[in-house]
This record gives structure tokens, C-alpha cells and sequence, in this order.
């Protein structure tokens, strides 16, 4: 088989692919780029055979068709080292000799037999599917991902649990620390109004959708049965195996009652905590938050180096004098989750889950975000 | 200082396993002895007095100490054996204490502020019970008599081997201020290399300093080092030595390369690692994989799981994570799998002030994988 490509679309889209490939493969197939050509339309798959990318591009010239394995890390570095240009690839399709031709020069591969390669795994017949926008996707997704956990003990937290009923889908992400929540309504679903259904998206092809959906516009397809879940985008297609068990009951701990409500500038409140944080253990990133009326006081000091730092910021609050710790990391990263640019801090007390809120709320999407305290002594 | 002064013995057996061989071996006695093994890969374990002379020490390579005195002796080591021995020279510790902090086979401090023969010198019993372990095992050791542990673990390594020193209250501001800093206890070759370009030589340039100035400079040493420099040291002698890990590793005798072995080799530590958990009752949340690759490059990574990590399938699968993440395209020639407590005052820190989201179904459940 033959094709011509832009030598740098090309370079974008197995770009975006190859980050499924891992370093150490027990399968050293998986360390290929499965190339398929049909008519005009390369496809190319990576995969780590849990999470699958396969992006599609068209090509010039193109004459056969037929499927090869190429080394992923050579053509990777051959093709970062162009600039833009036609590259003509020419496959022998019995053995698998490969010669790229550029402006100047010729490079030779030898390829692996495409039909080694794992095939994806079929979905079952009943299946569900779910649409919805792109950019709502994305957004659920980077506002989640960050409080999936790394915990081999507790797999089922290491992911985005999608959970889809009436007429909404809601995105939970949590590590036992903190907890993200984002919902949107979807645009169809196969799930009736009745019915509810859910799967957890592992922490990695999540990672992946991060990463891809913002070079996307328009509506993502998913399709889920109790194995695998796929997402199919104009350009690319990602399946995956799913997250086996049972993802926590995040609605009985999300208070619904805290009595405290303030409104801080989300800015200056993440960067008074930043400069503050410095001065915390190192170990704990304790911060300690004191609010009196329309006033916080951040503060925070690190006994082993006597050093110790203090900001007070206002902020909208009317009642009594509390004071409650957070670990600053983790505050801060959930800060900088949320786009708008107050915030509603909501508190019950120093040993019980705050709530952080978006005080502007993005069209259709609500976002919401918890964190543990840690306990001060004083 | 809490109360009144303590009394604190340090005793630490001169060449230890090297000494078992020789008493046990009267053909190898006043000759250059190495416990360990002589292959192309063994390292030295222990080294007799005679041996130490040539610059053999333990640690070292055994091609290297052959280098440095050919006509050394090699001995497989006997652990067993030198357990038994232990054993024996514990009794005689308990005899007078049991606040018995055991360092190692060969090394203990034993608190004898109060012991059972009521007597008044520590240094009196210093003396039985180091003519008690020559009687009773043939073995010297080297003793050392002092009121707190930094001093006497100072004190033993004064006048070794079969030393005995004290070191008195009244004496010792003086004795710490011309000590070498490279003595002191937590003191490492980094640490005693950044002293030194502080002009930090000994006892007394280092109590010159403001504890601020040790603080800012050596983080929470930096408060160590000011009592230390003072002659203070509160610890306490804890008989009951809590386990912090457990571990096991193995040299390959070829060096390994495909992933697949490495996997096999994994799977083997996994299983050793599982039977002494088994037989020790320990318990530990952090699983450490070491690789030390053919250059002798040394790498870690550990894991931090939050909870205790009892299951053979779960720690495979962290392991062969770990494995993932450090880099195997160089050469292998060991690899070690260790369980600790936990990471670090990291994670410490983490359980003790950092509350968890109150999920039902973790409260109890116990972890399918």
C-alpha cells in the first residue's frame, strides 16, 4: 500500500494517540502504531490493551489497502525531526518492508503483521449510549480527574464515576480526601427517565480525554456495557476497559445543611493561601483559615524551621468567629478547578467536610467540590 | 533533662561474626577472616581484626577485599549461629536490666538507671558484664558507660576492641566539644561534608552555633545537633523495638534484562516477602522495590496504600507498578521488595491531622482486589 501525508498532521495525531503506549510492554506489539488503510482514510491505533486510541486522518494518493504494526518510538523521532512536507509512505504488504520518502531523503522500516495486533473488544448487545457537548465533557473531565485517587487497596476510586439519570449526567471523582462533583444534562441517552445507570472511567483514559478533547468541537458518543466503555469523537475513538465494583455512595456524604456560607475572590484567596503555604510543614501543608466578620486569616508555620506566615483577605461573612484547617495543596488545587471567580466557601466545623462552590455558575453546569479538614490542636 | 541523671550502657561485641569463626575455627585465629562469600558477587559481612588492618572492612566487595589482602580467609556466614550467640550475651544483659534496645545481633543499649542487683556503679556493672560474656561466650566486647545513649554509643567505640570508657556527667561538655563531628550520631558523610564547609570541625564549633542558625541549616537534626553539642540527648531506651519494615532482596547471578524475568523475580520476592509477613505478625501500608542496576546504580520506588497491605495479589500488583515506573532498559542485578509502617512522616502526618470523607462502604469492607 501507498499514501502521502503532511508530515506534521501526521506527527499531531499519533501525538495524541501515543500517549496510551506504556514504557514496558509484556506484549511488545503494543510498542507499535497499528496503521490501517482503507481507501482514503488511514486509521491508526495504540493501545495498552485496557484503554485503545485510534484517530483517523485523510491521505493523498493512496493506492491498496492492508494493515501494519510500525515501532512507535522510531517513527515518533523520525517524524518530530521534519518540517512540514509531503512524506510519501510505501508498504510491501507480503513483506512488510517500508520506505518513507521525503524532500531529501528515504528512510527504511521493516514492519510487524498488523493481524497480531489485540482486536478491540466487542460491546454487548445491550449496551446503553449517552451524548453530550464536547466542551461539557471536557470541562467534567478536568474538573474530576484531578481527585481520582492512587489507591491499590480501593481500586474503585481510582476513576471518574459516571452516573447517568434523569435527564443529567454527574461526574464524581474522590480519593477520600476530596471530592468532585460536576453535572450537566445530557443531549440523548438509550437510559430511560426511569432507569439509572453508571461505569467508572479508569484514571488513565480519562487522562487520555483530557488531553484530546479540547482538539474536538461538536458531540462525544458513549457507549458502556458492564465491561467496556467507548467514546467516539469525529477524529477519534476510545475504548477501554472500565473499573470493576462499586463506586462509593458520594451523595450521603456531601452535607446538605452547613451552616456557614462565605464569599472570598477566588484569586486572591489562592494566592494569599500559595504565598502562606510556603511557610507550612512540609509534611502536613497545613493551613489554618480563622473568619471573623467579613475577614480571613490565613496563617500557617513550620515548628522544625521556626519559620511562620500570616495573610488576613476579606471576604463576605457574617457569622460567628470560626476557625477550621485544610492541608493547602489540596485546597488550592481544588481552586484552581473551579472558573469562576468568587467562590462560596460553605462550613459546618473545623472537623466536619467543607463545601466549595462556584458562586457564578456556568450555563447548565453545576460544580461542586469537597474537602476534609485536618484537625488543629488550638 | 527529665529527672534525675540515667544510666546508660552501650555495648557493641567487637567483630562479631568474624570473632564466633575464629573462636569456633582455632586454625584461623590471628589471621585475616571474612565472613561473606568470596564469588565474583558476594560482599563482605564481617571482618576479623587482622583482616581490618589491610583495609578490609564490611560492606565491601570481595573481589575488592582480595585486592587489598589476598590471603584473606573467606567463611560463609552462619546467621543462625550467630543468633544463638546473641541470645546467649541477651541473658546476660538480662540479668541485671530488662531495658534492653537491641541495635542489631552484635549492638544494645541497656537503661541500668534501675536494675535488679540494685547496684549503685554502672560502671561496676559495665565490668561483670563484660567478664561474664568473655566467660561465658569467649567473645569481647567493647563497652561504654554514660547518661544518655548519644554519649554512650560514643563512649563504647572509645578504646576498641575489648574497650571499657565512661563518660561522667561532669566530664562531658568537655569531651563532646573536642569529639569530631564525623562521631556524632546522625552525622553521615553528606551531613559531616556540609559541616565541614560551615567550618564545623568538632563539638565545639558546633555548640558556637544558635539553634536558629542548625535549625535553618540541617532542618529537624538542626535540633538534635543543639543538644548534642550540649551533651543532650533525651531518648529514652525502648525495650520493645517496634518493627518499622521488613524486607527481603536477591543478587541474580546473571544479570537480568528481559521484563519478563523481572516479573518472575518479582513474583519470587512477592512470595518471600508474604512467608516472613506471615511469621512476623507485621504490618505495613508502604512497599518499597529496590533495583540496583549492573553499574551499581542504586534506584527506589515506593508506594504508600491506605491501609495495611496484607494480601499477596496486592502487593505483586504494586510491585509490578513499581517495577513500571523505574527504569529497567539498563541491566538488573538485584532487586529487593520491602514493606514498611509507612513512607514517611509524610504519610504519618497524613493519618494522624488529615480527616478522611466518612464512605460506608469502606468503613467496613474488607478490600476485594
Amino acid at each position: 500500500m501507498k499514501f502521502i501525508v503532511s508530515s506534521t498532521e501526521l506527527l499531531g495525531h499519533l501525538q495524541a494517540i501515543s500517549r496510551v503506549i506504556n514504557n514496558k510492554n509484556t506484549l511488545s506489539i503494543l510498542d507499535n502504531f497499528l496503521f490501517d488503510l482503507q481507501g482514503n482514510t488511514l486509521f491508526m491505533t495504540a493501545s495498552d490493551i485496557e484503554t485503545t486510541l485510534i484517530t483517523s486522518m485523510q491521505v493523498d494518493s493512496a493506492e491498496g489497502e492492508g494493515k501494519v504494526a510500525i515501532a512507535s518510538r522510531l517513527l515518533l523521532d523520525t517524524l518530530r525531526e521534519f518540517p512540514e512536507q509531503p512524506l510519501s509512505f510505501d508498504i510491501n504488504n507480503s513483506n512488510l518492508a517500508m520506505v518513507i520518502t521525503s524532500a531529501n531523503g528515504s528512510y527504511n522500516f521493516i514492519g510487524q503483521n498488523g493481524d497480531e495486533y489485540p482486536r478491540l473488544p466487542e460491546m454487548q448487545e445491550d449496551a446503553q449510549s449517552l451524548s453530550l457537548s464536547v466542551p461539557q465533557l471536557s470541562s467534567g473531565i478536568s474538573k474530576t480527574l484531578f481527585c481520582t485517587a492512587d489507591d491499590e487497596l480501593r481500586p474503585v476510586m481510582n476513576g471518574v464515576y459516571f452516573d447517568i439519570k434523569d435527564k443529567e449526567v454527574t461526574l464524581v471523582a474522590t480519593d477520600a480526601h476530596k471530592l468532585a462533583r460536576f453535572t450537566v444534562p445530557y443531549l440523548n441517552s438509550s437510559v430511560t427517565d426511569e432507569q439509572q445507570a453508571a461505569f467508572i472511567l479508569p484514571k488513565k483514559p480519562a487522562a487520555m480525554l483530557k488531553n484530546i478533547l479540547p482538539k474536538e468541537s461538536g458531540e462525544v458518543n458513549i457507549t458502556f456495557d458492564n465491561k467496556n466503555a467507548r467514546f467516539s469523537l469525529s477524529k477519534y475513538t476510545m475504548v477501554c476497559r472500565q473499573v470493576e465494583g462499586r463506586f462509593p455512595n458520594y451523595a450521603g456524604v456531601i452535607p446538605q445543611s452547613n451552616l456557614h456560607r462565605i464569599i472570598l475572590d477566588r484569586l486572591s484567596f489562592v494566592n494569599a493561601l500559595k504565598r502562606v503555604s510556603v511557610f507550612s510543614n512540609q509534611a502536613s501543608n497545613l493551613v489554618k483559615l480563622d473568619f471573623s466578620v467579613n475577614q480571613l486569616r490565613i496563617s500557617a508555620q513550620d515548628i522544625d524551621f521556626s519559620i511562620s506566615a500570616e495573610e488576613t483577605i476579606n471576604c463576605q461573612f457574617g457569622g460567628e468567629a470560626l476557625k477550621i484547617g485544610f492541608k493547602s495543596s489540596f485546597l488550592i488545587e481544588i481552586l484552581n478547578n473551579i472558573s469562576s471567580s468568587d467562590i462560596v466557601l460553605e462550613l459546618s466545623d473545623a472537623s466536619r467536610a467543607g463545601l466549595i462552590l462556584p458562586f457564578e455558575k456556568e450555563k447548565d453546569e453545576d460544580v461542586l467540590m469537597l474537602l476534609m479538614p485536618m484537625l488543629i490542636n488550638d | 533533662m527529665p529527672g534525675a541523671t540515667r544510666k546508660i550502657i552501650h555495648v557493641d561485641m567487637d567483630a562479631f561474626f568474624a570473632s564466633i569463626e575464629q573462636r569456633d575455627h582455632p586454625e584461623y585465629r590471628a589471621k585475616p577472616l571474612a565472613v561473606g562469600y568470596s564469588g565474583n558477587r558476594g560482599v563482605v559481612a564481617a571482618a576479623s581484626y587482622e583482616a581490618r588492618r589491610f583495609g578490609v572492612h564490611s560492606a565491601m566487595s570481595s573481589r575488592l577485599a582480595l585486592r587489598r589482602c589476598p590471603g584473606l580467609i573467606f567463611l560463609p556466614p552462619r546467621f543462625e549461629h550467630y543468633r544463638a550467640v546473641s541470645r546467649q550475651i541477651r541473658a546476660i544483659f538480662e540479668e541485671y536490666t530488662d531495658l534492653i534496645e537491641p541495635l542489631s545481633l552484635d549492638e544494645a543499649f541497656l537503661d541500668v538507671s534501675k536494675n535488679h542487683k540494685n547496684m549503685a556503679s554502672a560502671t561496676r556493672i559495665a565490668q561483670e558484664i563484660k567478664a561474664s560474656i568473655r566467660s561465658q561466650t569467649g567473645l569481647t566486647a567493647s563497652v561504654g558507660v554514660s547518661f544518655n545513649k548519644f554519649l554512650s554509643k560514643i563512649a563504647s567505640d572509645y578504646n576498641k576492641p575489648d574497650g571499657l570508657f565512661v563518660i561522667k556527667p561532669s566530664d562531658a561538655e568537655a569531651f563532646v566539644e573536642k569529639l569530631p563531628i564525623e562521631k556524632f550520631f546522625g552525622v553521615g558523610r553528606v551531613t559531616a561534608e556540609r559541616m565541614h564547609r560551615m567550618g564545623i570541625r568538632n563539638g565545639l564549633d558546633l555548640k558556637r552555633l544558635t539553634k536558629a542558625e542548625l535549625v535553618a541549616s540541617f532542618g529537624k537534626m538542626g535540633h538534635v545537633f543543639y543538644g548534642y553539642a550540649r551533651a543532650i540527648d533525651t531518648r529514652a531506651v525502648e525495650a520493645q523495638h517496634l518493627r518499622r519494615s521488613l524486607g527481603t532482596e536477591t543478587t541474580f547471578s546473571e544479570n537480568l534484562t528481559d521484563n519478563k524475568d523481572l516479573l518472575l523475580c518479582l513474583q519470587e520476592l512477592t512470595e518471600e516477602l508474604m512467608r516472613r509477613i506471615g511469621k512476623s505478625e507485621f504490618k505495613g501500608r508502604s512497599l518499597s522495590l529496590k533495583i540496583k542496576y549492573e553499574d551499581f546504580k542504586i534506584v527506589s520506588r515506593s508506594y504508600t496504600a491506605s491501609g495495611y497491605i496484607t494480601e499477596s495479589q496486592t502487593l505483586f500488583k504494586i510491585g509490578r507498578k513499581l517495577l513500571q515506573e523505574a527504569e529497567v532498559s539498563k541491566p538488573v542485578r538485584l532487586m529487593g521488595l520491602s514493606l514498611k509502617t509507612a513512607a514517611s512522616n509524610r504519610s504519618l502526618w497524613k493519618s494522624n491531622l488529615q480527616l478522611s470523607i466518612p464512605f460506608e462502604t469502606f468503613s467496613v469492607e474488607s478490600q476485594h482486589s
